[in-house]
């Protein structure tokens, strides 16, 4: 049973982060949510759609964070509640009708979910997304417990209906993926209908909506003076205030409590960052003469508190302010209490070791040699890894330095050696294609290097196809390789709009994407990339012409697949298998690099490691020696 | 044999310089080297120092004077032509066969022949057109399945890749149908201290060859005049014509041959081997006789089999004349010529021939 169904007000509840967020638009009676997947955001849709028929509310997986926005904002201005969530990235993909939507206004309750991703473990990029508040002029909560990503996203809503401006409330990954107690407040009875009335246009008086926006944000930091979600603790009268927000007030509490430092430091726990409760501020920092500012990425919140003490100088006098800035704390990357109890402890002139120095030289010793050295690679029976070995080929095979525009997708791995080393480029989603395009027209200069742009089947949908349309258009020569593994693997196989179902499972129609590149007007193959000879050989064919063309390998995630089909078992015929000898060389275990293989050392013969093999089997077309044995056929 | 490299080297020494011949040789003997049309290529250096791949390539170093006292059981008399017992004109019997064959059919008459005889099991074959322009190995494992692969195509292809392929599963009496180049590789493979199924390899039956064309250029020139899976019959007629024709269904077209010329492999440039020196049978035209083979038998078993076929009056022969004679000769002697003058132009050292391992004497005469 989902967490979002317990109808117990009061009752306490171990909860993720992501599935609080979900609860607290449960609790505001959500009508509309919407999201492409994005790690660390993806179980907020993932949690609201699992309720949805339960609740009676609608839950898309959008084509991307754009559509999913504007979607959403349609439920909005019917006067329907909708949330969105979206990691980092996606903010970025929808910032053009965020800047836009903040001047039209809203009207239903509009909340929007930024996850950031510190220190990028799931991710191509660092970003702090809480700019885009400041930079869009709408308000940002910051959640830093399980209770207040479930109340802040509910006052989130009240507090966008209000406003009749989105929302922003921005996460990060160590408060969306890790579980805490929530206690759980009623779910209301939701009877709205929707009905479109009005008229919001952006772009019609500009400059006087842009000052309006400035009052309705004023209007926001007044609701802020007073918010529950900012509070002071420690001595009234310290000298030395810890300011903070989200994930910045476990470490700041537990940094205070490691140092003994409880009756000399304050902490100042904002949860409503844009616009800053000013007055507040002001009230907790009278006394300060030092302040430390914890947060996670960029020094958003020291910089405006910064600009807040430049304003208020004569009040309150000279402040020393600790940061990113002062390089006590990094200023990118995650943080942890670690981090802050040394900053803290340098400031103060304390000594701070983590733990004794002779046990750590002595873990290390212990820990490293025994551990496995483990490289980033896909899955078991990943059709990616044949799918790259057939692009590496067909362009080995070429010979003219041809080399892979890259994207976002389990396959970005393949600039490592998982696929490799094939990717080239690697930046955003349907960067690879659009990069592509531009290599492809470099003729005139030169340039004769093919170029292959591989994207995932919902990467396509996402954000490639404009990026083959301007290739088709400008007549670029770009062959377009879609790693079509039949959904959104990397986040945890969502579906998207080839898979044949829709957010909640249900059937859906399927838009096939070699149809949507024979109505862009490229040739277009579709292959299965466990084939691999005939794929080495298709794609070499298709580099031979010009112009744009797409190859769809077409191979299912193998780990759904076996999941669903049951699992073919594999061995070696360790008679057969000539493992280190010209002809083959260890080919399996050592250069095509299945993780399901695994190379015996003392035998000198390859076998199948049995409880990680998927049973695909594509090794077993790649044996030279036919010492691969699928059972079955 | 001089051995003892691995695929690095052959990738320096032979694909990288433009030598390949794609004989495929190299394909399909481990996952490292594909080819895919005409191009061959090593995907990712296994590690092996001394490789098969090297060690068959007919563009590695080889001495010439070895090869022929393994195969011949003597070194050659015959400087221009090779080793050989017998020089004639001969033509396929069957009126059938020499219709769908490029001159006088006697290389499917024969393979035909051996296989109905049992001879051979099988035989390694190049289908000249398959549903496109470049042409494919294939395998017979029936006698009817010879004709299917009568007639030319100017692009090599990677004849020996469906040799290894074929020689996965072990057979022991396997006939092939190859080019100078291809049936060079062909004799180092069973010349090597590797295994390899070329060792399963008993007929062997060599076409005389110019020049191979890159698929690439060929390709590109007639995309756009010819739809290459239309094409039926290519053909370059002696000289004086200077013309390719191609044939389709829909009738010939001629393209000057100095329009192609530049498709033509650099690699050929370097050849030494018109006539398929180190066959046991080699088979081309006679000028100015399109329903007759020049025939040369090499090997004893080789003649013996012909003996058998004029026999059974499956072929039928008759003495070369001497002009004929003398025009292979010379143009076998001006191949050699050619290359010999390319290849020291390249090195810039007369000693050094690249692969070719002549003796002092032999080489002399060429240069």
């Amino acid at each position: 049973m989902s967490t979002l169904t317990i109808d117990q007000p009061g009752k306490s509840v171990l909860m993720m982060g992501n599935e609080a967020i979900a609860r607290g638009a449960i609790e505001a009676g959500v009508d509309f949510c919407a999201a492409y997947p994005g790690t660390p955001s993806s179980e907020i849709l993932e949690s609201l759609a699992r309720v949805a028929e339960h609740f009676g509310l609608y839950a898309e997986w959008s084509t991307n964070e754009m559509v999913s926005l504007e979607a959403a904002a349609a439920a909005s201005l019917s006067g329907l509640r909708a949330i969105v969530a979206m990691k980092q990235n996606g903010v970025n993909v929808c910032s053009d009708f965020l800047m836009t939507v903040n001047l039209s206004g809203t009207k239903g309750g509009l909340v929007f979910v930024a996850c950031d991703d510190p220190s990028a473990i799931s991710s191509s990029n660092e970003q702090d997304s809480r700019n885009f508040a400041r930079f869009a002029d709408l308000p940002l909560l910051e959640p830093a417990t399980f209770q207040e990503a479930k109340d802040m996203t509910k006052w989130a809503f009240e507090l966008s209906e209000k406003l009749g401006l989105p929302c922003m409330m921005r996460s990060v990954t160590r408060l969306s993926h890790s579980r805490g107690n929530v206690k759980l407040a009623e779910i209301p009875e939701r009877g709205r209908s929707a009905r479109f009335e009005g008229v919001y246009i952006a772009g019609a008086f500009v400059a006087a909506q842009h000052s309006a926006l400035h009052q309705k944000l004023e209007q926001a930091r007044e609701e802020f003076e007073g918010s529950e979600f900012n509070w002071y603790v420690g001595p009234e009268e310290a000298k030395f205030v810890i300011v903070t927000s989200g994930s910045g007030w476990f470490y700041s509490r537990e940094a205070v409590a490691a140092l003994g430092l409880d009756a000399e430091v304050g902490i100042l726990k904002l949860g409503t960052t844009w616009p800053l409760p000013e007055r507040f501020i002001i009230r907790h920092l009278k006394q300060a003469t030092e302040i430390l500012i914890v947060e996670e990425i960029d020094p958003f919140l020291e910089q405006n508190i910064k600009v807040l003490l430049a304003e208020q100088a004569k009040t309150l006098g000279p402040i020393e302010v600790y940061g990113a800035r002062s390089g006590h704390l990094p200023g990118f990357g995650d943080i942890n209490q670690d981090k802050v109890a040394k900053a803290l402890a340098n400031i103060r002139g304390l000594e701070y070791r983590t733990r004794d120095e002779g046990y750590a030289k002595r873990a290390s010793e212990l820990a490293l040699p025994s551990l496995p050295i483990r490289i980033p690679t896909f899955c078991a029976g990943c059709p990616h890894r044949a799918s790259l070995w057939a692009i590496k080929a067909a362009l080995k095979l070429d010979g003219r330095n041809g080399f892979v525009t890259g994207d976002i997708g389990c396959y970005a791995l393949g600039a490592g050696p998982a696929g490799y080393f094939q990717l080239k480029t690697l930046h955003c989603m349907g960067a690879g294609t659009g990069l592509a395009s531009g290599f492809g027209k470099l003729g005139q200069f030169g340039f004769d290097q093919p170029v292959v742009a591989v994207c995932g089947d919902s990467t396509f949908f996402h954000a490639a196809i404009p990026g083959l349309i301007n290739a088709r258009f400008n007549r670029s020569n770009v062959l377009m390789v879609v790693l079509d593994n039949g959904g959104t693997a990397m986040t945890g196989f969502q579906p998207h709009p080839s898979s044949g179902c829709d957010a909640l499972g249900r059937p859906a129609p399927v838009v096939e994407i070699e149809e949507v590149c024979k109505a862009i007007g490229v040739e277009v193959r579709v292959r299965d990339p466990f084939e691999v000879d005939q794929a080495i050989e298709d794609l070499y064919d298709m580099l031979q012409d010009d112009g744009a063309k797409v190859m769809v390998f077409r191979r299912r995630c193998y780990l759904v697949e076996f999941k669903e089909k049951g699992k073919k078992k594999v061995f070696v015929d360790s008679e057969k298998c000539i493992g280190d000898d010209c002809g083959c060389a260890r080919f399996c275990s050592r250069v095509f690099n299945c993780p399901g293989i695994i190379w015996d050392p003392e035998a000198k013969k390859a076998i199948i490691d049995d409880v990680v093999c998927t049973g695909c089997g594509v090794c077993a077309t790649l044996c030279p020696m036919g010492a691969i044995v699928v059972e079955g056929g | 044999m001089e051995a003892g490299k691995g695929c690095l080297a052959l990738e320096k020494e032979v694909l990288n310089e433009g030598l390949c011949t794609s004989c495929g040789a190299c394909v399909d003997i481990c996952p490292y080297i594909k080819v895919v049309k005409d191009r061959v290529a090593v995907i990712e250096p296994c590690g092996i120092a001394e490789g098969k791949c090297y060690d068959f390539c007919p563009r590695t170093p080889t001495d010439i004077a070895a090869l022929d006292r393994r195969i011949f059981g003597k070194e050659r008399s015959d400087s221009s032509l090779g080793s050989y017992i017998s020089i004639e004109m001969a033509q396929a019997r069957d009126s059938e066969i020499r219709s769908r064959a490029q001159y006088g059919g006697v290389v499917s008459a024969l393979l035909t022949y051996a296989m109905d005889l049992g001879e051979i099991g099988a035989a390694v074959l190049t289908r000249p057109f398959n549903g496109g322009l470049m042409p494919a190995s294939m395998v017979a494992e029936e006698s009817s399945q010879v004709v299917e692969c009568a007639g030319s195509n100017y692009i090599a292809s990677a004849t020996l890749a469906g040799l290894n392929r074929a020689m996965k599963q072990p057979r022991d009496a396997v006939g092939v149908v190859s080019l100078p180049c291809q049936i060079l590789a062909l004799r180092k493979m069973q010349a090597s201290k590797h295994e390899t199924g070329a060792k399963g390899v008993k007929v062997v039956i060599g076409l005389f060859c110019t020049w191979a064309l890159s698929y690439k250029g060929l390709y590109e020139f007639l995309r756009g005049k010819v739809g290459p899976s239309s094409i039926k019959r290519l053909d370059i007629p002696p000289p004086p014509a200077n013309i390719l024709v191609v044939d389709t269904g829909a009738g010939a077209m001629e393209f000057p041959l100095d329009d192609i010329r530049g498709f033509v492999k650099p690699t050929c440039g370097i050849c030494f081997d018109m006539t398929s020196e180190f066959a046991d049978i080699s088979v081309g035209m006679v000028e100015g006789m399109e329903d007759w083979n020049t025939l040369i038998v090499r090997t004893p078993e080789a003649e013996r089999l012909i003996e058998k076929a004029k026999a059974d009056g499956i072929i039928e022969t008759k003495p070369l004349e001497e002009a004929h004679l003398g025009h292979l000769r010379e143009a076998s002697l001006q191949k050699k010529t050619r290359a010999i003058g390319e290849i020291v132009k390249r090195t810039g050292d007369e000693r050094d021939l690249l692969y070719l391992r002549l003796s002092d004497v032999e080489r002399g005469k060429f240069l």
